[in-house]
């Protein structure tokens, strides 16, 4: 006599109790009448599923049923066995899932037994993963590439590069694909000379996605990515070499800070923008040779190197440097004025700390503190002075609370920026124009700033950026009816036609792109919302 | 591994739609984004906690949406805010939980949340998670809707 005689006539709780008893216990007798209830369903589907709950568990305990059963034409056992074999890592199933995933043409069959597959993680399943990289099923396609790149599988590479390259035709850069975002990430799996070369050649995908899943496996790649990208350097297209530049700065590794002063040297820093992106990347590395070029870079008459100059030597500080920039502010010139500019808008405390023990430098610094109208910059400089605690810092303490007392305005600007040069230039510009600024280093904290301050006046977005780049930002910005009447301005150093017609469906009223001059944008600014 | 997770949520939709709101919905080709936010009318979203954490949401268009309440509720439409709220909210309870059965077959456990619905034209919504999000985006005869899937 069977467990389950008689099971039909049993009423609900009798039935649930049972069956639960049986997914516990796992008794090998209930195997055929738990078949018959899966085949032949009491119609409950409470039951039902219970029955199918039961029968797993015992399957379980019965490897070689279940694998059987893998070869059978029945559909809902066979999927179940798939499920089944998956879950609990069947090493015996993974040939003939492998062989049912070639053959079928049933692409939810061949998902059921790719995930399986994945699942028990045996590379003996690669040839079913070969034959569904290109599949139409855009799932079966992503999880047969991940898995590929898992496995670290060389031979898929071809395919990998050919997904890349195929999801920039037509208009198809507009959205990032599954199978797209799986390549990425395989590549970087891979992680050969070819597929890194490869990733370093697409740092510029036209989609943003994209292009930031790319820069995170590079990151992530570190010293793997390093030969690559600083070939990247010498490429003749500049968005390309910016790109390069920044991925080195966040790997902060050593050996890409010397080959962004060698390719410097070599003049591939030909232009402003590209100049700004390899004096950023050097400052996050801040090898020897980093800093000599940055010293040098101390001449740079334009504000914004300047000020990426004076940001990356703050990460830095040591006693030569502070002896060369105080030689620079004693020549009391016109440079000298602009270092101080850039020492205070990017809020370079820990420079100003040390300066400040120089009774002319102390006054050229405070000269340009008590000019700015920025509350951040007067919050930090603040505390600085506090912490100095000598005569001088008090008497300074006592200069700067006048000189707010003095300021009040009423507007609001937020600028959104990864880049903390990139901010505090920003902040200097809008300051001068009147405005209380804010500042975001992504589009998330500008939302999250947006939420919890209430609107503001005008935002100034970068395009690129981790977390939320700028496009989004601008399409959330402009979805909700608090911000509507917020002017938008993004900062971009992209030069396609397509990158500016996304923003501006998106709701971009404005575009200025990188190097500008401070007139420049103070000019946009004033034709937009007035001055 | 997530891909694969978002087979029963998609088949979930189509099976919940098709029998409850007599609505066949085709999907279209996935896509990834990074932000963390759904756009669209009406809005049901339910988070899950378990093996892996994560979120679901099914943002309808709003023609699609009151198409749906009709088929549900026939002539007996009441307050169509209200009504809208509430069939949407059951669908993507019914989703979740359809799908969280289909996913336990493969032996994952998930617990759902009490889903949350937010209407409003355009309007936005965040997911739990941080990492990338998979859009599924559907066409029916009076209107589009999208299923957005994110894993921890």
């Amino acid at each position: 006599m069977s467990i389950l005689d008689g099971f039909r006539d049993k009423d609900f709780l009798e039935q649930i109790t049972l069956l639960n008893d049986l997914a516990a216990n796992r008794p090998a007798e209930a195997l055929p009448g738990l078949l018959e209830l899966f085949e032949n369903p009491i119609g409950d589907s409470s039951v039902d599923s219970m029955v199918v709950i039961a029968l797993n568990a015992l399957l379980a305990e019965n490897e070689p049923y279940a694998v059987e059963c893998l070869g059978q034409q029945d559909c809902k056992l066979r999927t179940l066995c798939i499920r089944t074999a998956g879950e609990h890592r069947f090493a015996s199933a993974v040939e003939p899932l492998t062989r049912l995933a070639e053959e079928t043409q049933d692409q939810d069959l061949a998902l059921e037994c790719l995930t399986a597959l994945a699942r028990i993680n045996d590379p003996a399943a690669l040839p079913a993963f070969r034959k569904h990289l290109a599949s139409t099923d855009p799932l079966a396609s992503g999880l047969s590439i991940e898995m590929c790149g898992h496995f670290r599988d060389v031979s898929a590479l071809p395919w990998l590069k050919e997904v890349v390259r195929r999801s920039l035709t037509g208009d198809r850069y507009q959205t990032c694909d599954v199978p797209t975002w799986k390549a990425i990430q395989a590549l970087g799996d891979l992680a050969t000379d070819e597929a890194v070369q490869f990733l370093a050649s697409h740092l510029h995908h036209k989609n943003p996605i994209a292009r930031r899943l790319i820069t995170d496996v590079m990151v992530e790649l570190g010293e793997k990515a390093i030969p690559a990208l600083l070939e990247s350097l010498y490429s003749p297209d500049e968005d390309v070499r910016i790109l390069a530049a920044n991925v080195i700065g966040f790997t902060e590794l050593r050996s890409g800070g010397n080959g962004l002063v060698d390719a410097f040297d070599r003049g591939q820093a030909d232009t402003a923008n590209v100049r700004y992106a390899f004096y950023e990347a050097m400052g996050r590395i801040g090898t020897m040779k980093n800093l000599v070029c940055l010293m040098d870079g101390l001449s740079e008459p334009d504000e914004l190197l300047l000020m990426a100059v004076v940001g990356g030597l703050e990460r830095h500080v040591n006693p030569g440097m502070i002896r060369t920039l105080l030689d620079r502010l004693h020549r009391d010139d016109e440079q000298a004025r602009r270092l101080a500019e850039a020492v205070i808008s990017s809020k370079a405390v820990n420079l100003f700390q040390t300066l400040h023990d120089d009774e002319p430098a102390a006054r050229q610094l405070m000269d340009v503190l008590v000019q700015s109208r920025d509350d951040e910059i007067h919050d930090a400089f603040r505390q600085t002075l506090e912490r100095i605690g000598s005569d001088r810092s008090a008497a300074d303490l006592q200069r700067l609370a006048e000189a707010e007392a003095a300021q009040s305005t009423g507007r609001r600007a937020l600028a959104v920026d990864d880049s903390r040069s990139m901010l505090a230039l920003h902040r200097a510009i809008l300051g001068d124009l009147g405005f209380d600024v804010a500042l975001a280093a992504n589009g998330q904290e500008a939302m999250d700033h947006l939420l919890s301050q209430g609107s503001v006046d005008l935002v100034v977005t970068d395009m690129n950026m981790p977390v939320m780049d700028g496009m989004q930002l601008v399409e959330q910005i402009r979805n909700d009816p608090d911000h509507e009447s917020v002017t938008i301005v993004m900062v971009t150093t992209e030069k396609e036609a397509s990158q500016r017609g996304l923003a501006e469906n998106a709701g971009v009223d404005a575009f200025i792109t990188k190097p500008f001059r401070p007139e420049e944008l103070k000019e946009m600014l004033g034709k937009l919302i007035g001055n | 591994m997530d891909v694969e997770l978002a087979k029963p949520f998609i088949k979930a939709a189509v099976d919940v739609l098709s029998t409850m709101a007599m609505i066949t919905p085709e999907a279209g080709r996935p896509y990834v984004k990074k932000n963390n936010v759904a756009q669209g009318d009406v809005t049901g979203l339910v988070g899950f906690t378990g093996e892996k954490s994560g979120s679901v949401s099914i943002t309808f268009d709003k023609a699609l949406a009151i198409t749906i309440v009709k088929n549900m509720l026939g002539e007996d439409v009441q307050n169509i805010v209200e009504d809208v709220k509430d069939a949407v909210g059951e669908i993507v309870n019914m989703v979740s939980g359809q799908a969280r059965a289909g996913l336990s077959q493969q032996g994952y456990s998930f617990q759902g949340s009490t889903p949350t619905v937010i209407m409003g034209d355009n309007h936005t919504i965040s997911h739990v998670s941080s990492g990338p999000i998979m859009a599924i985006p559907f066409t029916a005869a009076f209107g589009a809707f999208t299923i957005e899937f994110c894993i921890e």
